[in-house]
């Protein structure tokens, strides 16, 4: 008689084991995987990784380089949990299986490794931004390859280009706060914002001051970067300067799917600890991703005649959070919104992921445009600067076939 | 890191040559994913093929064929993997031979209804592909999304239209076929009627990989429905609802799906879902009625009102928008995970009985659950007589994997015993293996052994299952 064993045991890979005993293989996540879909070996699938975790776990997969960087490529998109019949959450399985393989070899990748260390010091961010804006200003920025540092659409260009005269400058007209009124507000600054694209991140301060005043506390980065390759440490670090950054306020309002879907999940991470869960717990339920933020504060972009739009949903604001409504809601006042095919198909960003697997995010982002292109729609929105690195080089490789904008740019 | 030693250097070789280096999987890593599918053995290194071999075409795989036979090298083939009963495993090292790379539909011929295909094809892009040119490939196996052609002619797979569409064997007109020595051997056509030599088709059909590898099939098709509607019947009784299914088939309104689940199916998904079931349901069919349009649809289910009117039910609802049609599917749908939440393990059977048997095996699997102490939720495709009950239960725990283990041996018995069989749509593998003999009697395996040594001599095709 054959039977199924579960070998359980202890052991550095037990609680990523946990999180896949679900799986029983049946296959479901393989068409919806969007690395499986440009690679499609067993490996870089959904199922693939869930089963080496358990390889790993039952001492059928040596612990190396190998197992490593194979448990790396996976976007953490969620798209085989939303499919998975037993909601296997495999993203879940990643953190823990990186952050084991990371205690065991004494190290996370190479390749993850240098954006951990910039990410982690509020300086050198700073540092960066201020940087880029230098270059920026006098157009050096196109010398560095745009997967690293994207070309921006500016909000002023994007009015000139689609508004008439008599819409600029105009402000949209006032909502009543329908939120906590006299809630204070405080504006979360993701390091992809502020290094990347600040022109959207001041479009976001431009429409936050609209409905109310609002603090910009100094505050390091979420976390995820760290947390996603096998950093728990120096997650937890960050997430302890986050709550105490955000003490005095009320909510926590950011424009980066990332950080609003870590910042949200806090608590689970601090398990046990009888200080900082119930903490981590107060500050998650303060944080508001910006459109959920303005949809519920029932702000009113201004239309923009003529104005087409298809909107990417963000992998960790869409399956992350639940949000899919409130920036539709939010790009139907602003213009006309022209669905994309596979609309929540991740664009192969996620991070790094794109520095550190070019190819596979370039044959991903590939499919991404030609849906795009698709719509016919002049811009894809989208509200995570992740997505944005990526649909921002799909606008270029596209030819002005379209442009590429944060959700604050357009509304 | 495998139990099997590495191939010498110009075996690898010649299988790169045969299908391109980059075609040729060998890292235990990357191996160690074709050494599974989606039964519930246990990952195992014993399990892990040599090499993975991923040929693209028909001549590719001859040539594979013809080194593994010169070398005497165990060839298992896949597909996506996503049978529940080990049949793309490798037992005995050798090649896992990957036939995910052959993804063309090749002819869709609309005069004479049918289809050629290459066996990675997943079964639902063969019926988007057909349903846009108005033809309809019926199979459906619960798989469907993700399962593979190849597969689904191996395991001579069925689905939920069974009832009134029948199965893969239904469809396939022809095949052709590399035999274990790289012969290619073509059977079948496109000609109706056929009667020249021996149905060559059929007996591939079912074979699980142990007498060839397909590598093309060909199939007929039907003219795709123009209507679909869903009915959903509540009943006191599995018996009750049987019987409706049994009246509905012999007054000619046939359904074409008729999937029915017991009072434990019921109350995992109600618990699933958040939702209520009804006051004393003891059993619920979920009905699929199609036809020319919504007057057909219309008179169907009248009558399927009447009818389990007369059987007895206690609630009858026919859908009349796309939501409510969502709203039921989504039951039967979400009713397999809601199943598998009940108990950290289960063990999913497959078992199939003439129809009239159905409430009688059903009875005998709740005295097995009784006596075992272990829930066995039955849910199935009561139209056909094959049913998929769950023994739900904790493995980690010696005891009640043992007590699993005997109910599942129960529930073949109570199977064989009414005249059914031990797998109505999963093939037998691995997992079976151990109740074929006695399933099938001494003169049946002696024909399946003579065949398989008259086509696979030196015993290299899928080796170790099915007997």
């Amino acid at each position: 008689m054959v039977t199924a064993t579960t070998k359980a045991g202890p052991g550095p890979f037990a609680s990523a084991r946990g999180k896949v005993l679900g799986c029983d293989r049946c296959g479901t996540c393989l068409p919806v995987c969007p690395l499986f879909q440009v690679q499609d070996v067993e490996r870089a699938s959904a199922r693939g990784k869930n089963a080496l975790v358990r390889g790993l776990a039952e001492g059928l997969i040596p612990p190396d380089r190998e197992a490593q960087e194979a448990l790396e490529f996976c976007l953490l998109c969620r798209a085989c949990t939303d499919a998975c019949p037993g909601k296997v959450p495999t993203d879940e399985a990643m953190l823990q299986v990186r952050q084991a393989l990371a205690d065991t070899l004494g190290s996370t990748p190479l390749r993850s490794r240098w954006i951990g260390r910039v990410l982690r010091r509020r300086r050198m961010v700073g540092l960066g931004a201020a940087a880029l804006a230098g270059l920026r200003a006098v157009g050096l920025h196109r010398l560095l390859p745009s997967q690293l540092v994207p070309r921006e659409t500016s909000r002023q260009a994007y009015l000139e280009k689609h508004a008439g005269p008599a819409l600029l400058g105009a402000p949209a007209p006032r909502p009543e706060p329908a939120l906590h009124p006299g809630a204070k507000v405080a504006y979360f600054q993701g390091c992809g914002m502020k290094l990347l694209f600040p022109d959207a991140s001041r479009s976001t301060q431009r429409i936050l001051a609209q409905l109310s005043p609002f603090q910009r506390p100094d505050h390091p980065c979420c976390g995820l970067p760290h947390l996603a390759h096998g950093q728990r440490e120096a997650f937890l670090e960050l997430a302890q300067e986050n709550i105490r950054a955000f003490e005095g306020a009320d909510l926590v309002v950011t424009d980066c799917a990332s950080c609003s879907g870590t910042l949200k999940h806090l608590a689970s991470w601090f398990a046990g600890d009888s200080v900082w869960e119930d903490r981590a717990a107060r500050f998650s339920a303060k944080v508001m991703d910006l459109t959920e933020y303005l949809a519920a504060a029932g702000y009113r972009p201004q239309a923009l005649p003529g104005a087409t739009f298809t909107y990417h949903d963000p992998c960790h604001l869409a399956r992350g959070q639940g949000i899919r409504r409130q920036p539709r809601q939010l790009l139907e006042q602003a213009g006309k919104l022209i669905e994309l095919k596979e609309k929540e198909r991740c664009c192969g960003g996620s991070g790094s992921f794109h520095l550190e697997h070019p190819r596979a995010a370039e044959a991903i982002l590939r499919r991404k445009q030609e849906d795009i292109q698709g719509t016919g729609a002049q811009v894809v929105v989208t509200a995570c600067p992740g997505c944005l690195i990526q649909l921002t080089r799909a606008a270029e490789q596209s030819g002005g076939a379209f442009q590429a904008m944060h959700i604050s740019q357009v509304i | 890191m495998t139990t099997f030693t590495a191939f010498e250097p110009e075996v690898l070789d010649g299988f790169r040559d045969a299908v391109g280096r980059e075609h040729v999987i060998e890292s235990p890593l990357e191996v160690f994913g074709y050494s599974y599918d989606a039964s519930f053995l246990a990952l195992d290194r014993n399990t892990m093929p040599q090499a993975v071999v991923r040929p693209r075409t028909t001549a590719e795989i001859s040539r594979v064929m013809a080194l593994a036979h010169e070398r005497r090298i165990p060839v298992t083939p896949r597909g996506a993997a996503s049978g529940r009963t080990g049949g793309s495993v490798p037992l005995q090292g050798g090649i896992v031979l990957s036939l995910d790379r052959m993804t063309s539909i090749l002819e869709l011929d609309t005069a004479n209804m049918m289809v050629s295909a290459e066996p990675g094809v997943r079964t639902v892009d063969l019926h988007d592909h057909c349903a846009r040119h108005g033809l309809f490939f019926p199979p459906d196996p619960g798989s469907w999304k993700f399962s593979t052609l190849g597969g689904n002619v191996a395991e001579n797979a069925g689905g939920m239209r069974a009832v009134k569409y029948g199965v893969t064997r239904d469809y396939v007109m022809g095949l052709e076929v590399v035999l274990a020595d790289g012969s290619i051997l073509e059977t079948g056509g496109k000609a109706v009627k056929n009667v020249t030599g021996y149905d060559l088709t059929g007996l591939f059909v079912g074979s699980e990989g142990t007498l060839g590898i397909v590598s093309r099939a060909l199939f007929r098709l039907r003219p795709l429905p123009k209507a679909r509607g869903v009915l959903r019947v509540v009943f006191r009784t599995m018996d009750e609802a049987c019987a409706a299914v049994q009246e509905m088939l012999l007054d000619g309104v046939t359904p074409s799906a008729a999937e029915i689940m017991d009072a434990t199916c019921l109350e995992a998904v109600a618990r699933a879902r958040n939702t209520q079931v009804e006051e004393g349901a003891g059993a619920c069919l979920i009905l699929e009625i199609d036809g020319d349009g919504p007057e057909a649809l219309e008179a169907q289910s009248r009558r399927i009102e009447a009818i389990t009117d007369r059987t007895g039910r206690i609630a009858f609802r026919s859908a009349a928008s796309r939501e409510e049609t969502e709203a039921i599917w989504a039951e039967r749908r979400g009713l397999s995970s809601a199943v598998a939440a009940m108990a950290p393990n289960r063990l999913g059977e497959d078992i199939s009985v003439p129809r009239s048997a159905f409430p009688e095996v059903v009875r005998r699997i709740n005295a097995i659950s009784a006596s075992s102490g272990l829930p066995i939720p039955v849910f199935g495709h009561a139209g056909d007589g094959n049913l998929h009950p769950s023994v739900l239960c904790d493995l980690a725990d010696p005891d009640q994997a043992a007590r699993a283990h005997r109910a599942v041996d129960g529930i073949f018995q109570a199977a064989l015993d009414l005249g059914g069989t031990l797998s109505g749509e999963h093939g037998i593998g691995i997992t079976k293996r151990p109740y074929f003999a006695d399933a099938v009697g001494p003169v049946s395996l002696e024909t399946h052994r003579a065949v398989k040594r008259a086509l696979d001599p030196l015993g290299l095709l899928n080796p170790g299952k099915i007997w």
